[in-house]
């Protein structure tokens, strides 16, 4: 194949994503979009930041926003602090019955969130927790947890044990060998991990929408499934409120690219 | 409750300052009824003091008055103050003789018909469905509108509103008198294969399935029917500067009487400020309150003597309640669903009726 | 060989993990099996013991089943479709010459989007008189598409915003797997004589095989317990036509209240995607031992 047929092919696949993404597009668009154009169907005319200034200062989206972000943070930091140290010693077996408590922990993302949903409910309530955040990070955990020790197990198994090996040489115990051999190397794939993690809690949705009573707590797409609309739905607020919503996951997307292929590989490149 | 024109913020700082030492908060939650509900069945549950005074769906007081969670008003809100609201309002709290909240704002089901149209062919406004039908049909037959009577039949709680009303022009209900379910099934089934025929003879275009208050409220609005059934709120946007139909529309009562809808204002039971939360119930709920809430959102007050329009007053007097029941929810959730595949053809009206009578003698036990 | 020290270290280090990872998921499963035992509706506070009976009726509920038909077909038509695209756009990927960072950026957006924000989006295409509606009734001659109201079309317009957003993921992995391919695999079949497509029979889909299996896995499971999409694009209607299982223990956990009979109801589900989890690591394993 001539260089000139690999560029036309080139663009075409790029050209063919950019339709795929149609749909985000249009919610763009729509967002920029003039209450009277979208009642009227046809092309905006011009472009208008009407609804992000709406969606900004006076619905409950930037209240919303600041919560996932604090439920997604705290959630994906507990189960990576937690998920390191229950990885390690699965990785490096020093657990007897690891493989059970590897299958446990692979299981128990199977869980269907629909099954927990009710009693955990029972559990925050019993505890006091209804509409906080301490709630979502501790539904949340359900799955980040395991995710976490799933993807770390396999990071933790690339690392060769003569890593170590050369720290216990040196006469460095288990812990200091942790702390300053291990988690160093471990850095990039805990970060693959964590973005990964981070990804899931933002776009978590069964458990904040049956958790959270009020804007207190209510992350981002609780908020946007429950976007208030008098008797009129403002299509043009809500697709505001979409993108609003959406800029983390964009962001991770588009900035953190590798990083995020590697903790989604890391994740399924396994058996 | 509504966007820009609220009236709310005011009136809670006027009551604020007739109260000193007192500030209230408000919250406003989105108004999708199924949802709100779920939230407030979340918080109350736990037995939350998170607020004190609620305003609730008219569909929810029993439910939260056999939960507990609200208080008994019998005493504060006496007989006399309760004569000055419409008589469904009262009726529409009570449960076991005690009455839970008080009649904050209402809505009725009402038929929205074009004048223009109906004039040209020398029509008066239907007094049957059956009438409203016919009248449709020519109506769209001589191509003055697209279709001829929209109507919510999404499947949600309005499908189950928009059912009722056509059960109540035939004579039955879904609770019979002494709590039964479905007394009539026969003529309940009527009830629901004529809306299905409304969609497979054209009556009403098929998007009524998908349909929704505000998806018929644009529809008509944009001048594309010629009858729609609707809460109160859509007159003033069809009398709206810029609207097609300016001028074009007038409204009358439905067969058989609308439904009641609207909201109360109820206290939690467990707020630590009874005394205050009364106060600022009958703050809200007082005459000049309601008018400047009607006048600002299209929302209705509960005090026929607020009423200046005879027609509209007529209309409101025939509010029909929906069943009162604490198991309302129950009922209308597993309602939904059968009520759906009735009229989009999945399943013919009496299984469907039958299927759900199946359900809810499980689910209540009866 | 462990040493008991180490052990201990190990216990030591992994237990708040566990210890967490039991009370958030372990024990809420245990008491929803309980709770499926019982009939209770805690707002009016009844709590009775029913055995079996909720498990009865389900058997003989017709809108469990069509719940369980729903999801089926969902399961079905979503992953056959994510998985034949996938493999088309991995291939193209695997092509491309330049611009690969941004090809991936673009096919990971729909993927990373919360399931809310595809809902309202597709809420907004399928609109019953919006652009999309009306361009498909131009084609079809009739005044609107009902997209979301038509019974016959809602459980497709529900699949295909899924597809749309779970493509990517099986792209990516089936990519990443392509990549991996040594080159002179390829060369090897170009010496033979294989073309195009005869080359990806033979070389590349085998060669994708454990891939797109374990996708396949990860796929199903998430299509089995579906809930946020169609839960906001059609709340389950129009006539329950797209409420999966996961829906349908919603609505009876939390709209109508009756926790017994929805804890029965997810019982099921978890069963089904356990049941589908140990089939497929026993078909794995199997695999794993013939080689």
């Amino acid at each position: 194949m001539n260089r000139g047929r690999h560029a036309a092919l080139d663009v075409i696949v790029v050209a063919g994503l950019v339709l795929y993404v149609t749909p985000l597009l249009w919610q763009v668009v729509t967002s920029l979009t003039p209450d009277a154009a979208i009642a009227a169907g046809g092309w905006p005319g011009a472009l208008v930041l009407d609804h992000y200034r709406v969606v900004l200062a006076r619905s409950p989206m930037p209240r919303a926003l600041v919560n996932s972000a604090a439920v997604a943070v705290i959630a994906t930091t507990l189960a990576a602090g937690l998920g390191i140290l229950a990885a390690y010693p699965l990785a490096r077996r020093l657990l007897p019955g690891r493989r059970l408590i590897m299958l446990a922990v692979v299981l128990s993302t199977a869980f269907p969130a629909i099954a927990t949903v009710a009693p955990l409910y029972l559990i925050v309530r019993a505890l006091g927790l209804r509409d906080t955040w301490a709630a979502l990070v501790l539904a949340d955990a359900s799955f980040a947890l395991p995710l976490m020790i799933w993807l770390l197990v396999g990071f933790l198994r690339e690392l060769p044990p003569a890593l170590e090996e050369a720290a216990f040489v040196d006469g460095a115990g288990r812990v200091a060998t942790l702390r300053h051999v291990i988690l160093p190397a471990l850095a990039p794939g805990a970060a693959a991990a964590a973005l990964l993690t981070f990804l899931f809690t933002w776009n978590e949705f069964l458990f904040a929408y049956t958790f959270t009573a009020t804007e207190a707590s209510r992350t981002a797409p609780v908020a946007l499934a429950l976007f208030p609309g008098v008797f009129e739905v403002p299509w043009g607020d809500i697709a505001a409120a979409s993108i609003l919503a959406s800029l983390p996951p964009i962001a991770i997307v588009v900035l953190l690219q590798r990083h995020l292929v590697r903790g989604l590989l890391a994740g399924s490149l396994k058996d | 409750m509504p966007g820009e024109r609220d009236p709310l913020p005011a009136l809670l700082r006027e009551f604020e300052r007739l109260h000193p030492g007192i500030t209230v908060q408000s919250e406003p939650l989105p108004w999708t009824a199924d949802v709100q509900h779920q939230f407030f069945v979340i918080n109350l549950e736990g037995r939350s003091s998170g607020f004190d005074v609620l305003m609730l769906d008219i569909i929810w007081v029993p439910e939260f008055a056999r939960a507990g969670w609200i208080l008994d008003l019998s005493d504060r809100f006496d007989a006399a103050a309760r004569a000055e609201h419409f008589p469904s309002t009262i009726d529409a709290a009570r449960l076991d003789q005690r009455v839970w909240a008080v009649p904050w704002v209402m809505n009725v089901g009402l038929l929205y018909y074009r004048r223009d149209l109906l004039e040209r062919h020398g029509f008066a406004p239907p007094k049957s469905y059956e009438e409203l039908a016919r009248q449709a049909l020519v109506v769209r037959g001589a191509g003055d509108v697209r279709d001829g009577f929209l109507w919510q039949g999404k499947q949600y709680e309005g499908l189950v509103v928009n059912v009722l009303e056509s059960m109540w022009a035939l004579g039955t209900d879904v609770l019979g008198p002494d709590g039964a379910l479905l007394p009539d099934a026969a003529r309940a089934a009527n009830a629901l294969a004529e809306r299905r025929r409304f969609i497979t003879a054209g009556v009403s275009p098929a998007l009524v399935t998908a349909a929704d208050e505000e998806v018929s409220r644009r529809e008509f609005g944009a001048g594309r029917a010629a009858f729609l059934r609707n809460w109160p709120y859509g007159l003033a946007l069809f009398d709206a500067p810029g609207s097609p139909v300016r001028g074009r529309v007038d409204i009358a009562p439905l067969p058989g009487g609308g439904a009641l809808g609207g909201a109360h204002l109820a206290i939690n039971a467990a707020t630590p400020h009874p005394a205050a939360a009364w106060d600022l119930v009958r703050f809200l709920t007082r005459p000049e309150a309601q008018r400047r809430i009607a006048d600002a959102v299209g929302l209705h007050p509960t005090r026929p003597a607020l009423f200046e329009s005879p027609a509209l007053l007529a209309i409101f007097r025939g509010a029909r309640a929906r069943p009162v029941t604490p198991w309302y929810q129950t009922l209308s959730a597993t309602l939904q669903p059968e009520l759906s595949a009735a009229i989009t053809g999945v399943k013919p009206p009496a299984r469907a009726l039958d299927d759900a009578r199946h359900r809810l003698h499980y689910l209540l036990a009866r | 060989m462990i040493a008991r020290g180490e052990r201990r270290f190990g216990f030591l280090l992994a237990a708040p993990a566990l210890i967490v990872l039991a009370g958030v998921t372990l024990y809420p499963v245990a008491h929803v099996l309980v709770l499926s035992l019982q009939r209770r509706v805690p707002i009016f506070g009844i709590a009775d013991w029913v055995g079996a009976a909720n498990y009865g009726f389900l058997a003989r509920d017709p809108a469990f089943w069509n719940a369980a038909r729903v999801t089926l077909t969902f399961v079905v038509a979503s992953v056959a479709l994510e998985l034949v695209l996938g493999v088309a756009v991995a291939l193209a990927l695997q092509r491309q010459h330049r611009w690969r960072a941004v090809a991936v950026a673009l096919l990971l957006l729909p993927w990373c989007l919360p399931g809310v924000v595809t809902a309202r989006t597709f809420e907004w295409i399928y609109h019953p008189t919006g652009i999309l509606a009306r361009a498909a009734a131009g084609l079809v001659g009739a005044g609107s598409t009902n997209w979301l109201g038509d019974p016959a079309l809602a459980l497709g317009a529900v699949v295909a915003a899924d597809v749309w957003r779970t493509m990517p993921f099986v792209a990516l992995l089936c990519y990443a797997r392509l990549l991996g391919i040594p080159a002179e695999v390829y060369e090897a079949a170009t010496v033979d004589g294989a073309g195009g497509i005869a080359t990806v029979r033979a070389i590349t889909l085998p060669l994708l095989a454990p891939v797109l299996l374990m996708v396949a896995l990860f796929r199903t499971l998430d299509a089995l317990r579906a809930f946020d999409l169609m839960f906001v694009l059609t709340g389950g209607g129009p006539a329950a036509t797209t409420e999966t299982l996961a829906v349908f223990a919603y609505r009876s956990l939390f709209q109508t209240l009756q926790l017994g009979y929805g804890a029965a109801v997810s019982t099921v589900v978890f069963v089904l995607v356990g049941a589908t989890a140990a089939l497929y690591l026993a078909a794995a394993g199997r695999a794993e031992a013939r080689r």
